[in-house]
């Protein structure tokens, strides 16, 4: 698989692979980054996947960028995608109760007007997918999930909310997500899911991370109410 | 309780220490102190060994009382300072006696100023560090910014003080800010006019700054790149998002973001430009990954140096 390799900045180095976003990719990013936190133990201070990215931070004094971009290159080099197990097609290892109802989710009705489908139809198709968890961040705790079922995809607000509340599940383009805290932000919201996402007293902090799959399972309101989840 | 009672906060002070490391894979940014120098300089000035924190100020406009009796220091960006209502010289160590009032309120130059006082702040640190993320409501007092009224629990001063200060303190040039940046992978498929316009123009600092980053204006730059799959920001990330003015990425930056970015501000300079206000003049500088590992080596060694016992 094609890649490039080189500085993401200063002590940083980031190696990008390009072609498309897909599992098997992620799952050998992560590999990659598992052999970096070995081989460079505490030089390696940082590192984050992106849907075909990873970056590794090192500590500026420790860096030696020749040998350490070789290493790189090396293990970019041994990357053979083999494993092409389908998401789709697997156990999630999270479900996430979700309430998918407008009085938590004000572009639901918009979204089932906008194709021509009923609200019945788009719970259907958000949650009988499985997702993958190709990136986190934006947020602690949000995770980037892909891949929204095409009937679904739809681009982000022309202007972003002030306000998303904590829980509100989203859809933008080919990804879904829920925002884990109160934030702003551009994504439509077409349901509520009332389990906490981030809590820095767990190991790890995150309930998403990358590599995850991840299912959503529709929820009613009292069901909504005793897991915790508020209806404003 | 020993302690800081706040009366004026200002407009956008924090509790800050040097910052987190290896939070960015849970999407936590590094945050901590903008200008570390200055926050260094302190810590060395009241005889702190560990990496204590300081009250962040941006344009101080801070009115405070002490419980108990501290020494304090403000370092960063030049300041008035008075204690009990009297105008004193702003370097150097004050001692505060328990009930006296200190104020501190900005000058014309700089952005961030530090308050350090002796024994340290004694919130409670989170993933090892007391810096406040208030975006991700993360360390500091309650995870935000100070409000009028708080009061920041201190310790005990337990030791002699009295280090010299070491002058640490960013001077920032009245002319040109040069940014030396490295350049990334996407710096070849800017469109040409984009790079030329970046290597060739002046930009400005404008309003539209703080702790996740500084907006410059000038020339715009039209990438001609589509967005892109999200990936991990850098310290200096020069991100530039569909209206072409370029948003240098700082401390509190998201930690993945799918604009392009034609490279990263070596982090001396992304000093200079936290501390610069609106209006100053920037210019770009392509410099080598190793230039700017040799830069920041020298520049470490340097710190190390000056913050070497000088009683």
């Amino acid at each position: 698989m094609d890649f490039e390799l080189g500085p993401a900045g200063e002590a940083a180095m980031r190696l990008v692979f390009t072609g498309p976003p897909q599992p098997a990719l992620t799952r050998a990013l992560l590999k990659i980054e598992a052999q970096a936190n070995q081989r460079f133990g505490s030089t390696l201070t940082d590192s984050v996947i992106g849907y075909t990215t990873v970056t590794l931070f090192f500590s500026a004094s420790a860096l030696e960028r020749d040998r350490t971009e070789a290493w790189l290159r090396e293990q970019a080099e041994a990357i053979a995608l083999t494993d092409d197990s389908d998401p789709e097609h697997s156990a999630a290892d999270v479900v996430l109760p979700v309430l998918y109802h407008p009085s938590v989710a004000p572009d639901l009705e918009w979204l089932a007007d906008d194709r021509s489908l009923s609200i019945d139809d788009v719970i259907a198709l958000h949650s009988d997918a499985t997702y993958f968890a190709y990136a986190t961040g934006f947020a602690p705790g949000f995770c980037y999930l892909g891949t929204l079922p095409t009937a679904l995809r739809t681009p982000r607000l022309d202007t972003p909310r002030a306000k998303v509340p904590a829980g509100a599940v989203a859809i933008a383009d080919a990804q879904t997500a829920v925002y884990p805290c109160e934030s702003p932000g551009g994504w439509r919201l077409i349901g509520a899911c009332p389990e906490p996402l981030f809590n820095l007293g767990n190991t790890p902090p995150s309930r998403l991370n990358v590599g995850a799959t991840v299912r959503f399972e529709p929820i009613n309101e009292a069901d909504f109410r005793a897991l915790g989840g508020l209806i404003a | 309780m020993n302690g800081l009672q706040i009366h004026k906060a200002g407009i956008a002070s924090s509790v800050q220490d040097s910052g987190r490391v290896g939070t960015l894979s849970i999407g936590i940014p590094p945050s901590g102190a903008m200008d570390r120098p200055a926050l260094m300089s302190g810590q060395h000035q009241l005889g702190h060994q560990h990496d204590e924190a300081a009250i962040e100020m941006a344009y101080a406009d801070f009115a405070a009382t002490l419980t108990e009796a501290h020494d304090v220091v403000v370092t960063g960006a030049p300041v008035q300072l008075r204690i009990n209502q009297q105008a004193c010289r702003s370097e150097g160590v004050h001692h505060i006696e328990a009930g006296q009032t200190l104020e501190v309120k900005a000058t014309h130059e700089g952005i961030y100023s530090y308050l350090h006082l002796s024994g340290g702040i004694m919130t409670t640190p989170q993933l090892d560090s007391r810096s406040t993320s208030p975006r991700e409501g993360i360390g500091g007092l309650d995870g935000d910014f100070l409000k009028d009224g708080d009061i920041v629990p201190l310790g005990a001063p337990d030791k002699a003080v009295g280090a010299s200060d070491p002058q640490l303190t960013i001077k920032n040039p009245t002319t040109v800010l040069e940014l030396r940046f490295v350049a990334g992978f996407q710096f070849d498929d800017f469109a040409d006019e984009a790079i030329r316009s970046l290597l060739a123009k002046e930009f400005t600092v404008t309003a539209k700054a703080n702790r996740m980053g500084v907006t410059l204006n000038g020339e715009r730059l039209h990438s001609g790149i589509a967005a892109l799959y999200s990936e991990a920001t850098c310290y200096g990330a020069i991100q530039v998002p569909p209206d072409g003015n370029p948003i240098i990425l700082l401390n509190d930056r998201q930690t993945v973001g799918g604009y392009p970015k034609p490279g990263a501000v070596i982090s001396s300079d992304c000093l200079r430009l936290a501390q610069s206000r609106p209006g100053q003049r920037v210019r770009f500088a392509v410099c080598s990954p190793e230039e700017a590992d040799r830069i920041g080596w020298l520049e470490q060694h340097y710190l190390e140096t000056r913050l070497r016992d000088r009683h």
